[in-house]
Formats: structure tokens, C-alpha cells, sequence
């Protein structure tokens, strides 16, 4: 893969960063690590103090449901000196928090605290961990890849009450998305009209029995061979050989 | 967690004896000393609806007197989940959402977008796309700190450069209108290059506006730059140490003032930065009147890069001819069925981007502005994170404004360069 070489050029990794403790190298075109929860705080203090990143620029979070630790936590660390960013994951789950790093960068409040608003991710440690950008009274995590799009409620001003209030959302149309993905690369949904082709294929039939000999095929004797004769006659000879002339009855 | 609205606060506001006037009971001979009487800390409420605000923010800031003790910023009365969004729309639905961010300056906004989008696809763009970025990016920046230079003298009291700033920046806008067909909104910058070509009465124009026009910008800031009420109003008002904006994250103009010499325009180039002979200013004293002067300065330093810009422009393309990213012109549409099928594929699904993660930050007009773009091999992104510069900065208004005076206040906020639209999302 070609890389673009008008995007923001700087300084190379540190040939220190290989020392780092604690932290496992993630591919990609940046340089950035995997660190577990309880690491975190000394990875992040070594690449301040002994690796002069010395600016936290962003604390990102991203949620990957299909995971079972489902929320990452990305730090962008910046070294104004060596010139050279590097990212720092954390993996977590809505139960666990993260431990903060208020303590290293007070820049960190706010920016944890919208990683907290919008993921609902824990941070121990942080003094002060309010929702920030959503609305008084927000109920649930926005930026969670499960929370609707349209939000659960909407707000107007009633005229009646003289005040805004909350209600339920209630869409004039259906909320409708629209990837346009190339149905043969693979989306894992049904299109409408293919409800049958999509369904799942019939079970094979069982496999035939087989019998070693013919008393086990459970059939009888050989039938009569006349009447195997017979019932292949023509219609016409068929008819004359099986009618016969009624028996006279005896009058009573 | 504590609420405001659910804190109990103390509210002492004594007047006359305690707030309970006279006291008649009392002998007549014995009155009250008033230097005795216990003025409390008192909260007040900043916003979310103040001219000074620069948009909407809610400020609850706790007083000694008029002496700020504590500033509390609530922010995200303009959240529109941007982010949510764009993880809804492909790569080029989500690019106009870029410039109602920092709507004062969208084409920077774009630029950090396409740019993470570019990285990702290891996409290469034209010489010419890139001058046309740098130029548009540059005026966006002189478009910006002449908003930001007329509302902050506005906001300690003069009217009159305001009204002349405005101005100058309505011809930023026209030119605008002239390369993208929009005044604000532009919707310009595209993956591999930009969407029209500039045509060269609009470059002859703008040269001219440099050498002709932008003088009236210094005319207006001449009537301030040395007016002792302002300086008064705004040297040594919240100054930050060095130490202090490096930890609380600060970028731009505000870490510059701080004396950091800091520019990722100069540290970082991308595009044709490095071909352009630029200064970075910096500020001494780190307050107030050093943020003004560094934009000032910039502003001058801005009109370099676009006269530079003019002169070294080449002629040739300015968006990729890689079709399965930018779409053919409309008259080899009307002509070719492969343009014709590569149209319909680009506005119906769009283009993939590779699966990926990169943090792309540029040097927007107000500081450092980031994406950290979450690509998953699709055509649209799986996360969208948008660093606004005003975040940190409005949070460090806490220990800025501590100490200060409440009139300051307008001070300080419109310094940071607060835009709403950004910093909410």
C-alpha cells in the first residue's frame, strides 16, 4: 500500500519506544500500543516523563459490541519535542472502569468525561465525572453502536403547559438506512424480494435403508402369477376373463 | 454525582444589617458596625443566551464580590451528534457535516477530514489540489481571526473595528462563494483533490484583495492595538504558564501566546507547507493582549502563505484521476459509459476505504484540530472522533478566570476563541 505523502509529515518513532513496558505494538500505518487496564497508568506516566510526550491531545472511544471487552479507549499522546504522536488502546466493558489519568494531564477531566457520556465508561479516579455534552437528565450512552440513531426521546414547547417537555419519539416516517453496499460483497442481510433464495437449504433425506436379504424387506410371498397376468391384460380382455356370469341365485 | 440544579447553594447576598434591614429592637445607641457583616460567596448564572458567549454557553460561576472564584462551563447545548452521524452516511455525505463544526472556518474543518481519508486510502493528490488547499486554507485562517480579532475587541467595548473587520471578511466569503458556489458551507475539499478548479480571475482577484483590501484589516486594528482601555482590559488578564498549556492541552494561538513555538503547519507539514516561507509568532506574556497580537500576526503571516501560494501555482489537474474515488466531470459522463457507471457507484455507495485507524490532526485557525477515523474496510466510517480545540481551552477557563474580575470574563472567553458548533459537535 502506497502511503500519501502529502498528509502531515513528522519525526519517526523514537528508537526508545521499543523499551516500552508493558505494551504490545499495534499494526497500522501510526504508531500506537495495546495496553491492559491495570497498565495503563505507568505506560502512560513512562511515555511522559521518559518518552517526552508530554500533551494528551484526545481521548477517543470506540465500541466494538461483537467484543467481550467492548469499549476501547484510545489516548493520543503528542511530544511537542520529538515531534511524534502515538496512540495508547485500553480495552473495557460497561462494568469496568478505566483508571484515570487526571492526575497526569488535567486536560483529561473533560475529555473523560465525554468518553463517560457518550460510552458510559467508568474512570476511577476522576474527580469529577458528569455528562457533558447531552442534555440535564440524558438517559443512556448516544455514541453506543446499540443507541438508536433518533435518540428515545424529543423535546417541544407546549404551548398548553408553557414549558418544553419530553416526549417519546414519534417518527412521521419509518427511520429508514441505506448502506448500498454491493449485494455480492457479502452484507449479511436479506433484500427484499429474496426472503426465499436467502432461506436456509432443506435438509438432505435421510439416507435409504439398505437389506441384506429379502426375507428383511418384510414384503410376502410372490403374488399369483395369473393375476399378475391377468391385471395387465387389455381392458377389453381384462373385462372378459374377471366377468363372469352371476351365479343364478335360488328363489326363496 | 452532583447536579447544579440539585446542589443546594448558598446564596447570601447581605444588604443593610445581614438582609434584614434595620433592626429596630435595637437600642439606638449601639448600631451595627458594617464592617462586620458576612458577605457569602454567591453563584450566578453566565448564558446559555449572552451576547459575550460567542454561542451557547452556560457559565455557572461562583463570586467573592466580583472576584471569580470558580468557573463551571457547561457546554453541549449545540450537540447535534455529528459523530453518531456521520457513522450513518458514507465518506462523502459526511464531509459536509465538517463545516457546520467551526463554522468560521469550515474549509479547515474539511481539510483534516479528507486528509484522514487520504491517509488511509494512501491516496496521492495533484500538485495543483494541494496549492488550491493550502490558499483556501490560509484565507479560511485571515476569514477566521478577522471574526474572531472584531468580536473579541467588541467584547472590551469597541464597535468600530468590528464593523470594518466585518468588511474584509465579507470579501473572504465572496471568494468563497466563487470556488465552491457557497458563502459558508462550502463543501470543497474532497477526497483526491478539491471539487472545482479555481479559475484565474478569481486568483488575480485575490491577489489583488491581498496587496489592495486586506489593508483595511490593519486600519481597524490600529484604532486598539495600542488604546489604553484595551490594554488595560486585556494585558495580564489569564495568563498561563508555559507548564500549564502544555498539561492542559492547549494548541493554536493559545499555546503560541503561551511562548511555545509550536505549529504543525511548520512541525508536521503537510501539502505544500514546507514550500512556504512562513513565521510562527509567539507570545511573551501569555495573556490576553499576547493571543490577540499572535493572531494579528498571523493573519499578516496567512496573506504571505496566499501571496506565495499564487505565484508558485502550477497549472494541471486538481482532484486524482483514480475514478473508484473521484467522480468523472460531467461532460466525459455524457460520453463514456465507464464514467457514467463510476458516477452512479460513487453517489450510491461510494468509495471504500481500507480498515484502519489513524488520528489525523491539523492546524486549524483556532489550534489543533483532530479526526481519529475508525475505517472497516467499508463505505462508511465505523467511528468519526472529532478533537475540537475549544474543548481543552474552555476547560482550563477555571483556572484562568480565577482571581479575575466577572467583567473579564467577555475577556477571556472571546481570547480562547470559542465556537460552539465545534466544540459541542
Amino acid at each position: 500500500m502506497t502511503v500519501a505523502l502529502h498528509v502531515p509529515r513528522y519525526a519517526d518513532a523514537p528508537a526508545s519506544l521499543g523499551k516500552l513496558a508493558n505494551a504490545r505494538p499495534r499494526p497500522g500505518l501510526e504508531t500506537a500500543f495495546d495496553v491492559a487496564r491495570d497498565d495503563l497508568l505507568a505506560v502512560l506516566t513512562a511515555l511522559r516523563d521518559e518518552h517526552d510526550y508530554q500533551q494528551l491531545m484526545e481521548i477517543a472511544g470506540v465500541d466494538y459490541p461483537d467484543r467481550a471487552e467492548r469499549f476501547e479507549v484510545v489516548y493520543c499522546l503528542l511530544s511537542l519535542t520529538r515531534n511524534h504522536r502515538v496512540r495508547v488502546h485500553v480495552a473495557t466493558d460497561e462494568a469496568t472502569p478505566v483508571p484515570s489519568v487526571t492526575s497526569l494531564w488535567p486536560v483529561a477531566g473533560w475529555l473523560e468525561r465525554e468518553v463517560f457520556d457518550m460510552y458510559g465508561v467508568g474512570f476511577s479516579g476522576n474527580p469529577d465525572l458528569r455528562r457533558i455534552l447531552t442534555d440535564y437528565g440524558f438517559e443512556g450512552h448516544p455514541q453506543r453502536k446499540d443507541f438508536p440513531l433518533t435518540g428515545h426521546v424529543e423535546l417541544r414547547y407546549s404551548e398548553a403547559e408553557k414549558r418544553v417537555v419530553y416526549e417519546p419519539v414519534q417518527l412521521p416516517q419509518d427511520f429508514r438506512t441505506f448502506d448500498f453496499l454491493m449485494p455480492w460483497e457479502g452484507p449479511d442481510y436479506v433484500l427484499p424480494g429474496d426472503e426465499k433464495a436467502a432461506a436456509p437449504p432443506t435438509p438432505p433425506p435421510p439416507t435409504p435403508q439398505t437389506t441384506d436379504k429379502p426375507s428383511d424387506t418384510g414384503a410376502g410371498k410372490p403374488a399369483d402369477a395369473q393375476v399378475t397376468k391377468d391385471a395387465r391384460k387389455p381392458r377389453a380382455a381384462k373385462a372378459k376373463s374377471a366377468v363372469t356370469k352371476p351365479s343364478p341365485r335360488k328363489k326363496p | 454525582m452532583t447536579d447544579v440544579r440539585t446542589k443546594p447553594r448558598r446564596v447570601e447576598v447581605s444588604v443593610g444589617a445581614g438582609g434584614r434591614g434595620p433592626d429596630l429592637a435595637e437600642p439606638l445607641g449601639h448600631p451595627r458596625d458594617p464592617g462586620d457583616e458576612a458577605i457569602g460567596n454567591y453563584t450566578i448564572n453566565y448564558g446559555p443566551q449572552h451576547p459575550a458567549a460567542h454561542g451557547v454557553l452556560r457559565l455557572i460561576m461562583e463570586l467573592d464580590g466580583e472576584i471569580v472564584e470558580r468557573v463551571d462551563p457547561h457546554i453541549g447545548l449545540l450537540h447535534r451528534g455529528t459523530e453518531k452521524l456521520i457513522e450513518y452516511k458514507t465518506y462523502a455525505q459526511a464531509l459536509p457535516y465538517f463545516d457546520r463544526l467551526d463554522y468560521c472556518s469550515p474549509m479547515c474543518m474539511e481539510h483534516t477530514f479528507v486528509l484522514a481519508i487520504e491517509k488511509l486510502m494512501g491516496l496521492e493528490i495533484p500538485l495543483r489540489a494541494q496549492y488550491i488547499r493550502v490558499l483556501m486554507a490560509e484565507l479560511t485562517r485571515i476569514s477566521n481571526h478577522l471574526l474572531q480579532i472584531g468580536s473579541h475587541i467588541m467584547d472590551n467595548g469597541a464597535m468600530t473595528p468590528n464593523l470594518w473587520l466585518f468588511e474584509v471578511r465579507e470579501d473572504t466569503l465572496q471568494f468563497y462563494e466563487r470556488a465552491s458556489g457557497a458563502r459558508m458551507h462550502a463543501n470543497y475539499f474532497r477526497a483526491g483533490g478539491v471539487r472545482y478548479d479555481l479559475p484565474d480571475k478569481l486568483l488575480a482577484d485575490m491577489g489583488d484583495w491581498l496587496d489592495h483590501r486586506l489593508q483595511l484589516f490593519e486600519d481597524a486594528i490600529s484604532l486598539v492595538t495600542d488604546n489604553r482601555i484595551f490594554k488595560q482590559r486585556n494585558v495580564d488578564i489569564a495568563k498561563v504558564s508555559k507548564e500549564d498549556a502544555i498539561a492542559w492541552g492547549f494548541s493554536g494561538p493559545m499555546i503560541r501566546a503561551a511562548g511555545v513555538p509550536w505549529d504543525i503547519r511548520k512541525s508536521q507539514p503537510y501539502e505544500v507547507y514546507d514550500r512556504m516561507e512562513f513565521d510562527i509568532p509567539v507570545g511573551t506574556n501569555s495573556d490576553c493582549y499576547d493571543r490577540y497580537m499572535v493572531r494579528c500576526e498571523e493573519v499578516r503571516q496567512s496573506a504571505r502563505i496566499m501571496r506565495q501560494c499564487l505565484e508558485q501555482m502550477p497549472k494541471g489537474p486538481v482532484a486524482t484521476a483514480d475514478r473508484k474515488v473521484f467522480p468523472p466531470s460531467r461532460a466525459e459522463m455524457k460520453t463514456s459509459m465507464e464514467a457514467l457507471i463510476h458516477h452512479f457507484k460513487l453517489y450510491t455507495e461510494g468509495y471504500h476505504v481500507p480498515a484502519g485507524e489513524v488520528y489525523m490532526a491539523t492546524e486549524s485557525p483556532k489550534g489543533e484540530f483532530g479526526v481519529y477515523l475508525v475505517a472497516d474496510g467499508t463505505n462508511r466510517p465505523y467511528r468519526c472522533k472529532i478533537r475540537p480545540t475549544a474543548f481543552s481551552h474552555l476547560q482550563a477557563m477555571d483556572f484562568m478566570m480565577k482571581g479575575h474580575m466577572l467583567a473579564d470574563t467577555t475577556a477571556v472567553l472571546s481570547a480562547i476563541d470559542v465556537v460552539f458548533g465545534e466544540c459541542d459537535r
